[in-house]
């Protein structure tokens, strides 16, 4: 598969901006890139850089000021809300830093939340296998520590089997050894699974273990790289 | 890759796992719902069919269509005379009765003239023949004769002639005239005379009778079927009850017409034996196997009954208030009424052949009837007069507890407008608080790719089960435990018959369809507004409309009253919401507690009220020798009264027409400048917001005549709807005599106008006893009422204080982790919102009794009469003690909340 063929998210020309007049903020200012499909992303920056904004936007749960987003072929900005809600039914996985369970539902229920909204969701006690939480599956979200709690979420993400899963901060809640199980799992289910993954974080470290590494400062890329020799999840220090 | 099967919707299951995480909030959702459709379902359905009872039981228990009662027992034929509904010949039947008496004295009469006179010739010629006789006698003697000899001898042959000849001459001369001419001539001619003179007596009298009973006009047969009801009236005692006195009526055995239902026991079936009013039986404590004794004449309670013509026990139909504590209606066998030794009243009921179709009907019918009826009994042969009449529509006996039944369902309907309101004000609030609490959720599920339809069902779910649940449990308990103490309301006021709970369309409507789709109507358009915003705002728990301002500076208080303070500013929209509450509960405690202080004031107040002590009624003002009726009363004042209608789309409203003299000491008006300019009384006034130069119609309640005037001035006078206008004024629109006249208005009691006389007395005591009743009647519904109000308030309070605390859960772990102990936070948040709750008493309190001021103005119009509503001091202390006490439970509910409130909370992940 050429790079041309594996191109799967476009973005051209971004801007995004809050407020008005005075207190007006340029958060994006014209970001181009491109990620292709299967790619492991990890968007970098520190806070304030703009990079969970242009997550957002690329979840269709934000909007653009300006620029153009292609997914799949598809024109993102060209979209209703409803195209955008059924879009991010169809291919999107979210993963947030606050995992976001819903409290009154068990581990199993909570990755049903997901599976519910695909045809063909993967098969749940799988899952719960890969995502080591096949013996607690029937814990309420509260009885589950902070690391278990995001497995579950990603499992909820992945579970519809999405063609992008967005991670804002996965492991901005957790702590050194935790974190890299998460970012292990994630590494997981990228080989296993083949989505493509976009990860925001301000973890330098991270980058060392992605396909392909983008820098965002002051609303503007400053590095976009694609890495060829990157380290497994479990190698990295920090 | 394996994939697995699509599951299905897990938020279905959290659904029930929502209604057991917030129980505490549904369930006060659910017993709110549950008291609102209970409650007053409860009411309407006890109305409802109470109501068809009552309707149907006219026809069950074969009511009359009215009754009149006798000075005695009148003929068979008086009976089918009435029957037939025909009037009778008044005149014919006068004269022809008349002649008849006179044709005898007319004869005697010529008879005697001629007897006279043929006696006065006899003897005149008797004497010539004798004086001649003499004379000659005398000349052939040739004596000259002294005159005293003469006249010696004269007297001497006259009275032997006369003895020997003049009855026999009498007697022949009689025979001749006997035959003669002249003597049938003068028969004839004084027989015409004494008809002539016959004539315009007659005349006289018949056009002052027609006149006064409107026989003349037209008039068409009305056929009744007549039935005995003969009853006796007694003193009642109570065997076991030495001081209790009352009075009981007691009909001899009814198998036709008025039948009864018999609550419990059985009928009379022995002279010993008797069945009274039930309502009577529970207020006076006879209990079935007591013994009463109607006069000296003991009986054995062996049934209690409802009978259909004394739903509500009048003694008399002109009684301003019915009485059953003291007043009894019983029914024995015919032998037992045999043993009664009080007189007998000849009352009789009647039903007419065939039935009118409705009340203008009816009246036309009774009136036509009564025609009938006086011109029958008139021309009876022995004296018969007629005591009394009283038309069913015209019976409170019949009428009183329906009327009273109908004026309850539009309280009722009031109550619930508020209800309602209070309920959507309680589901938006809820649902609002809870699409907040949930910000994270939707916003996840949202950004998952969960449509907003989805999302909307699902939330949607939770209130929609708790609803259904309450609308069922609400429902079995509106037709059960609370119309149950409806009914018993009722039962304790009126003798009822029994009656059958029936399905109320109107009430599952208004009750539970309309709070049914009212919440998911509000639920709807909240969840809808709210799934609107994008969701990385759920996400951010950025769910307002308006974002924060800067920070206002506070004064340099003390740290926890500026503390306070900012806990206030910052839950301002909750405190705003809580004003609202409260404003609901204060206005509905405004009726619950503004409709009995009502009634006292006016209980009260009514002696003040009325022009003066007295107000006698007469029947008419003239006597029977046509004398205008006079008291010797100073402050006696006479006046006119008279209804008419104001009709408005919802109610006829009976407004009393006053005509009073020039100057009078009781109703101080100015004679208006023109003749349609009228004074109305401040009830009038307030009821229909009429003020002065505004025009009104009045109408005859059963005519087609209209009068249009203009208030020349509003009276003050809140006692009754009325409108005043000078006496000869009145007697000139109503065609009436110009010195005629209904009856005197007194402050002294009126002793000397005979009782015959007087249709109705009306003093303060009566006045007060419609209020007294309204107040017993409605009094104890309010009182529960007042309870309901409290529970309302407690669980507004509940809901409300419960999302204060709960936003500022993480606040105050924090504050906890800081070393603030429970009290010193309750302090802090509890205080707060105590200070508020307090304020907003005060001014809800204000607000609900101007709101209530509005609701009773409309629900008066639906009714008869008009009370101002009136809330004394005393209330507002009431009111404001209930929502205080709902609020002290809910604070220390909202105590133990904080003290649960774990301080791990300020630490967990936060947005």
């Amino acid at each position: 598969m050429s790079e041309a063929e594996r191109l799967f998210l476009e973005v051209r020309g971004l801007k995004k901006s809050f407020g008005s007049g005075d207190t007006r903020q340029d958060v994006l200012r014209g970001l181009d890139f491109s990620v292709s499909k299967g790619e492991f992303c990890v968007l970098l920056g520190p806070s304030g850089s703009g990079k969970s904004t242009l997550l957002n936007i690329l979840g269709g749960i934000d909007s653009a000021d300006a620029g153009e987003i292609l997914i799949n072929g598809d024109k993102l900005e060209d979209m209703n809300e409803k195209s955008l809600t059924r879009y991010r039914r169809k291919h999107l996985g979210y993963v947030f830093q606050s995992y976001n369970l819903i409290p009154n539902l068990n581990v199993k229920e909570n990755i049903e939340t997901g599976a519910y909204l695909s045809d063909q969701p993967l098969d749940i006690d799988e899952l719960l296998k890969t995502l080591g939480l096949f013996e607690h599956r029937y814990k309420l979200p509260n009885q589950l520590s902070g690391g278990q709690q995001q497995r579950v979420s990603i499992g909820r993400a992945i579970v519809k089997n999405p063609d992008i899963l967005l991670c804002d901060e996965p492991t901005g809640a957790l702590d050194y050894t935790t974190s890299k199980e998460i970012l292990q799992l994630i590494e997981e289910v990228n080989r296993k699974y083949s989505n493509t993954i976009i990860m925001v974080t301000h973890n330098e470290a991270i980058r060392l273990m992605a396909d392909h590494v983008i820098k965002l400062r002051d609303g503007k890329i400053r590095h976009d790289d694609r890495i060829t020799k990157k380290i497994s999840a479990a190698e990295l220090e920090w | 890759m394996e994939t697995g099967k699509r599951p299905k919707n897990p938020l279905h299951k959290r659904v029930w796992r929502d209604l057991l995480r917030d129980w505490k909030r549904y369930l006060m959702i659910f017993l709110m719902l549950v008291v609102t459709i209970g409650f007053v379902s409860g009411m309407f359905v006890a109305n409802h069919s109470m109501m068809s009872s009552l309707n149907e039981n006219a026809t069950k228990f074969h009511r009359e269509d009215g009754h009149f009662e006798l000075s005695r027992i009148a003929e068979p034929e008086i009976i089918s005379a009435i029957e037939s509904g025909k009037k009778a010949d008044m005149v014919s039947i006068f004269r022809s009765r008349a002649y008849d008496e006179a044709e005898d004295e007319i004869e005697k009469a010529v008879r005697d003239a001629i007897e006279e006179k043929v006696r006065e010739q006899v003897k005149s010629g008797i004497t010539e023949t004798v004086t001649e006789t003499v004379d000659q006698q005398i000349r052939i003697s040739g004596e000259k004769l002294p005159d005293e000899m003469r006249q010696t001898m004269l007297d001497e042959a006259l009275r032997t002639a006369m003895d020997e000849n003049y009855e026999d001459a009498v007697q022949e001369a009689l025979e001749q005239a006997w035959d003669s001419e002249e003597y049938k001539d003068a028969l004839s001619e004084a027989t015409d005379e004494a008809h002539k003179e016959i004539d315009e007596k007659i005349d006289e009298e018949y056009t002052e009778i027609a006149q006064r009973y409107e026989l003349d006009q037209s008039f068409d047969p009305v056929p009744v079927n007549v039935y005995e009801l003969f009853y006796k009236n007694a003193d009642e005692h109570i065997a076991e009850k030495d001081p209790y006195k009352g009075k009981i009526r007691v009909y001899s055995e009814r198998s036709e017409v008025d039948l009864y239902d018999l609550l419990s026991g059985r009928a009379p079936e022995n002279e010993h034996e008797i069945i009274i009013d039930r309502m009577h039986a529970d207020n006076a404590g006879i209990r079935i196997g007591d013994t009463v004794k109607a006069g000296s004449t003991e009986f054995e309670v062996v049934g209690l009954a409802s009978f259909t013509d004394y739903i509500t026990l009048y003694e008399n139909n002109t009684d301003t208030m019915f009485d059953a504590l003291t007043f009894d209606v019983g029914m024995v066998t015919d032998e037992g009424f045999e043993r009664i030794s009080t007189s007998l009243h000849a009352n009789y009921a009647f039903t007419y052949k065939e039935k009118p179709a409705d009340v203008s009907a009816e009246k036309t019918l009774s009136d036509h009837f009564l025609k009938a009826l006086i011109t029958q009994t008139a021309v009876s042969e022995k004296t018969l007069e007629i005591k009394d009449y009283v038309p069913a529509y015209a019976n409170n006996a019949i009428n009183f507890a329906a009327d009273d039944l109908g004026s309850d369902m539009a309280m009722g309907g009031v109550l619930l407008y508020i209800l309602t309101a209070v309920l959507a004000f309680i589901f938006a609030v809820s649902i609002s608080s809870m699409l907040e609490k949930e910000a994270s959720v939707i916003g996840t599920l949202r950004a998952s790719g969960y449509t907003k339809g989805e999302l909307l069902r699902y939330y949607m779910s939770a209130p929609l089960l708790v609803v259904i649940l309450a609308a069922i449990v609400g429902n079995v308990l509106g037709y059960t435990v609370f119309k149950e103490v409806i009914v018993g309301m009722y039962y304790n006021s009126y003798s009822l018959p029994s009656y059958e709970t029936l399905w109320t369309p109107e009430a599952f409507i208004r009750t539970t369809v309309v709070p049914f789709v009212l919440m998911l109507l509000i639920n709807f358009i909240v969840i809808v507004r709210k799934l609107r915003l994008s969701p990385l705002r759920f996400l951010r728990h950025d769910l307002k409309k308006t974002h924060r301002k800067k920070a206002i500076r506070l004064p340099r208080w003390s740290f926890f009253r500026r503390f306070r303070l900012r806990v206030f500013l910052q839950n301002l929209p909750n405190y705003l919401m809580l004003f609202i509450g409260i404003t609901f509960v204060m206005l509905l405690l405004s009726m619950a507690v503004g409709m009995p202080s009502t009634l006292s004031y006016y209980q009260e107040r009514m002696p003040d009220m009325m022009f003066a002590k007295e107000q006698v009624i007469l029947s008419d003002y003239l006597d029977e020798d046509g004398g205008i009726i006079k008291t010797k009363a100073d402050s006696a004042e006479p006046f006119s009264i008279s209804s008419l209608e104001y009709r408005t789309e919802k109610y006829n409203e009976e407004i009393s027409v006053y005509g009073i003299v020039e100057n009078s000491r009781y109703i101080d008006i100015t004679v208006p400048e023109h003749d349609d300019e009228m004074w109305i009384s401040t009830a009038f006034s307030a009821k229909y917001h009429l003020n002065t130069g505004d025009s009104f119609t009045l109408s005859e309640k059963y005519e087609n005549k209209q009068y249009t005037w203009k208030v020349a001035g509003v009276y003050t006078y809140d006692a009754a709807l009325a409108v005043f206008m000078p006496n000869d004024r009145f007697n000139e629109i109503f065609e009436r005599d110009a010195e005629a006249f209904s009856g005197y208005l007194s402050d002294e009691t009126i002793t000397d106008i005979d009782e015959k006389s007087i249709v109705k007395r009306i003093t303060a005591d009566d006045m007060v006893k419609i209020a007294k009743q309204l107040d017993h009647s409605m009094g104890s519904y309010m009182l529960y009422f007042q309870y309901v109000c409290m529970i309302v308030a407690a669980i507004i309070l509940y809901l409300l204080t419960k999302i204060i605390i709960e936003k500022n859960e993480r606040p105050i772990a924090m504050v906890k982790i800081l070393g603030y102990e429970d009290g010193e936070i309750s302090r802090l948040y509890l205080i707060t919102t105590a200070v508020v709750v307090i304020i907003s008493e005060f001014a809800a309190m204000a607000l609900g009794y101007l709101l209530m001021k509005i609701f009773w103005g409309i629900m008066m119009r639906t009714l008869g009469g008009y009370f101002a509503f009136i809330m004394k001091p005393e209330g507002f202390i009431r009111e404001f003690v209930l929502v205080t006490a709902a609020y002290l439970v809910i604070t220390v509910f909202d105590f133990i909340r904080i003290k649960h409130i774990p301080k791990v909370l300020a630490l967990k992940n936060a947005e």
